[in-house]
């Protein structure tokens, strides 16, 4: 029974200006005075990833409130009264409410990013019939985004209930007049962000390329090489900025994948440019680590204070304050690496290097279609696993299955480069098992990582003061819980491992590889 | 989500005024609201330069659903839709006499409304009749504008006898004094008998002109004079109304 007025938005084509509309309305039609309806500023919010678009969810900030909504409803899905917003902001800022309950789930860890603030203005005209009753309302509005100079105007033509001949009557005045391009309440968001220099879903951090079977090896390396140095370049200015812990992780996750791909997928480029980055690339992954793991204990303070009782949470603010001023440190120094002439030099040669016409001398594989080596190297990859992964019992020493964690990390990585290459349906099947053993040996080193950072830093703890004594029963408290967690979790191994080598696995793998 | 009828016994109390101006200030505070015009004469439909529709008239008033959807028409007001009146409500009663449940027919017919609006009012017929009968099982409030005479407070008077008579609660009913004239001191005396009682609002809305030129404007006076007495009356009543109806 829901009776929801109809309304049309169409983008005012450059060629028209709103004045000569107004007047041209105005011969057709009997219109009311116009009215000015309101005035407003408002800056859309999303994550770098975009998230909220992601999941059809749009915010705004609008002088005094937050608002959010959802997609095919004009309605707010909630609001929140706050003061400017200050960038970056998390889900954390906001005060326990319904919008702070929608987000958290959906931006997690990440930050909430100005794209673009729009001053927005809009008349109103009705249009009039012989009574003098209004029996519809047409909207100019007009969006000006100043930073750039820029203006965007929409025309909205609302139906007054009932009146749905005059709301036809008016379309068709529109169309006639040579409006064409519809558009929805988003446009001056998406855009506006289009004319800041985003675009919806323009960045991802899954590996997203698509290869073509009949390249060779060499233009398919290059292009995923220049993908992943895209993405650490997209990056750099959020971690400069620190805007969130993502930034770095993203880039470091395509340093990664880089070094992956030039210590696996042997033979393509010449010699001594895989040397040189393998080397320029080792150096890259040194000075963003310190800085990341320090991300990761900051964002594991939830997951730790759920892991103590309240008697013990006291010693956790020290540790949680040090490992921030420690972190803040490793932070500027990762700072002036980015900014030093080394890193420039870095990515200016390897980008010279895979934008150049001529790639150098041929290799052993680089001339081969790039699907024959792909399905030679999973292969070998996954064998390797199976045989790893076999010589593991309950008694095995730790380090056996952090090695077999890295050779998953490998195999993955691989996948995730030549996935586009094979049937999406059984590339999906493959990465949910690995994913599922990935998972528990992941799992399982990052105890035993916090595990060892905990003990360490307890060692390093002067006895005596109180402040250290309620930090160490802390950190033991803290100990005591990961070790019964990693035990469950190296119990878990056999089960996993049994499933990801199945026969029904061996089988597909051989499928697609053979 | 409150149903109030506009009702009195009597015509040329300030029903049709009362109705038009505290639905528009419904309206303009955020609430949706739907004004239904129950009187034949069309007073309200008039107020808001709606025609009539055509093919809509008492029976499928009476049928309801997609046939008052379909006759429902926006004012100038966003927010506020009216479901205009039709001449052939004259026979209304006739109409709900043949039917069962001839009680409640009225308030089936509204029941679909009541999720799409926030506040509905009826701006009711004078008389008490079946049609009558009906509004009052309807509506969640009765508002009675009084014109502090000793006729009118007998009107009053059996009003609630009639209520009494129908198994309805007297609590339904919220009295304000309408069309009070300053100068006349039978007004003072009966109202200061009458204010204490229960039931009886506060606000009171005086004889004025803005009221009665709203037949020339066909506005609610708080578009064409926002700062009159008569603007400053209907909000303060509005508000103790809409105080009294939220209080459940």
């Amino acid at each position: 029974m829901q009776n929801g007025t109809k309304s049309t938005i169409w983008v005012l084509p450059g060629s028209l200006e709103p004045e000569p509309l107004i007047a041209d309305i105005g011969e057709v039609f009997a219109t009311a005075p116009r009215e000015a309806v309101r005035a407003a500023t408002r800056t859309w919010f999303d994550t770098f990833d975009w998230r909220l678009y992601q999941r059809g969810l749009f915010l705004f900030h609008d002088k005094s409130e937050w608002h959010l909504f959802r997609r095919n409803s004009d309605g707010i899905a909630a609001s929140l009264p706050q003061k400017g917003p200050h960038s970056p902001v998390f889900s954390r800022d906001f005060p326990a409410s319904r919008i702070r309950s929608i987000l958290e789930p959906v931006l997690e860890m990440r930050s909430l990013l100005p794209l673009v603030t729009h001053e927005s203005s809009t008349t109103c005209l009705r249009i009039l019939n012989n009574d003098r009753k209004t029996v519809a309302r047409v909207f100019l509005e007009e969006h000006k985004i100043p930073e750039h100079n820029a203006v965007l105007r929409t025309v909205k033509l609302q139906e007054v209930r009932g009146y749905d001949k005059n709301f036809k009557e008016l379309g068709r005045f529109f169309a006639n007049y040579g409006m064409r391009d519809k558009t929805d309440f988003l446009y001056p968001f998406i855009t506006g962000a289009e004319i800041c220099g985003r675009k919806p879903l323009d960045y991802s951090s899954k590996f997203t390329l698509k290869l073509k079977p009949d390249y060779t090896a060499r233009q398919a390396m290059v292009l995923i090489y220049r993908h992943l140095l895209e993405v650490m370049r997209q990056n750099e200015a959020g971690i400069l900025d620190d805007l969130d812990s993502e930034f770095l992780h993203d880039c470091r996750v395509a340093i990664r994948r880089t070094r992956s791909g030039l210590g696996q997928v042997r033979n393509v480029l010449p010699p001594d440019i895989t040397n040189k980055a393998r080397k320029d690339f080792a150096w890259l992954g040194s000075i963003t680590g310190p800085t990341r793991d320090l991300d990761v204990y900051l964002l594991y303070e939830q997951n730790y204070r759920s892991r103590l009782p309240a008697a013990l949470q006291k010693g956790l603010e020290t540790f949680f304050a040090d490992i921030s001023s420690r972190r803040e440190a490793e932070r500027r120094k990762l700072s002036r690496h980015l900014q030093s002439k080394k890193y420039r030099q870095i990515i200016e040669s390897w980008h010279e290097y895979l934008h150049s016409e001529d790639s150098g001398e041929s290799t052993e594989n680089s001339g081969r279609p790039v699907i024959e080596l792909a399905r030679e190297i999973i292969f070998r990859k996954y064998k390797k696993v199976i045989k790893d992964g076999k010589t593991i019992t309950p008694s095995s020493p730790d380090k056996n299955l952090h090695q077999l964690r890295i050779q998953c990390k490998k195999l993955r990585y691989i996948l995730e480069f030549f996935s586009s290459l094979f049937p999406q349906q059984d590339m999906k099947r493959v990465v949910k098992q690995l994913r599922r053993l990935q998972n528990n040996l992941g799992d399982f080193n990052d105890l035993s990582v916090q595990q060892d950072m905990l003990r360490n830093y307890r060692l390093s703890l002067r006895p005596g003061s109180r402040k250290n004594q309620d930090l160490a029963a802390a950190l033991g408290g803290l100990l005591t819980n990961l070790y019964h967690q990693q035990r469950r979790v190296r119990e878990e191994y056999a089960p996993r491992f049994r499933e990801f080598s199945a026969s029904e696995n061996a089988k597909l793998y051989k499928e697609l590889c053979g | 989500m409150s149903v109030i009828a506009v009702y009195h016994i009597k015509g040329g109390v300030g029903k049709t005024a009362t109705a038009v101006n505290l639905s528009y200030l419904s309206a303009i505070g955020g609430e949706k609201t739907l004004l239904c015009d129950m009187d034949p004469q069309g007073s309200t439909t008039y107020y808001f330069r709606i025609r009539p529709v055509n093919k809509f008239n008492s029976k499928k008033l009476l049928k309801g659903g997609k046939h008052i959807d379909r006759s429902i028409r926006g004012t100038d007001f966003p927010g506020l839709d009216l479901l205009p009146a039709d001449f052939s409500y004259r026979n209304l009663d006739i109409a709900l006499d043949d039917m069962k449940k001839s009680r409640q027919r009225i308030s089936r017919v509204l029941k679909p409304l009541r999720r799409e609006y926030d506040n509905i009012f009826l701006d009711c017929p004078p008389n008490i009749t079946l049609l009558s009968e009906n509004i009052f099982y309807a509506a969640d409030y009765i508002l009675v504008p009084l014109i502090p005479t000793t006729l009118s407070h007998l009107a009053l008077q059996q009003l609630y006898r009639f209520l009494d008579e129908i198994g309805e609660t007297r609590s339904k009913v919220l009295v304000f004094f309408s069309m009070v004239e300053k100068r006349k001191k039978m007004h003072w005396e009966m109202m200061k008998r009458l204010i204490k009682k229960k039931g009886f609002l506060p606000a009171l809305i005086p004889y004025l002109a803005d009221v009665e030129k709203m037949g020339l404007y066909r506005q609610p006076v708080n578009v064409t004079v926002p700062h009159s007495m008569a603007s400053v009356a209907y909000r303060t009543l509005w508000s103790e109304v809409s105080r009294r109806t939220k209080d459940k």
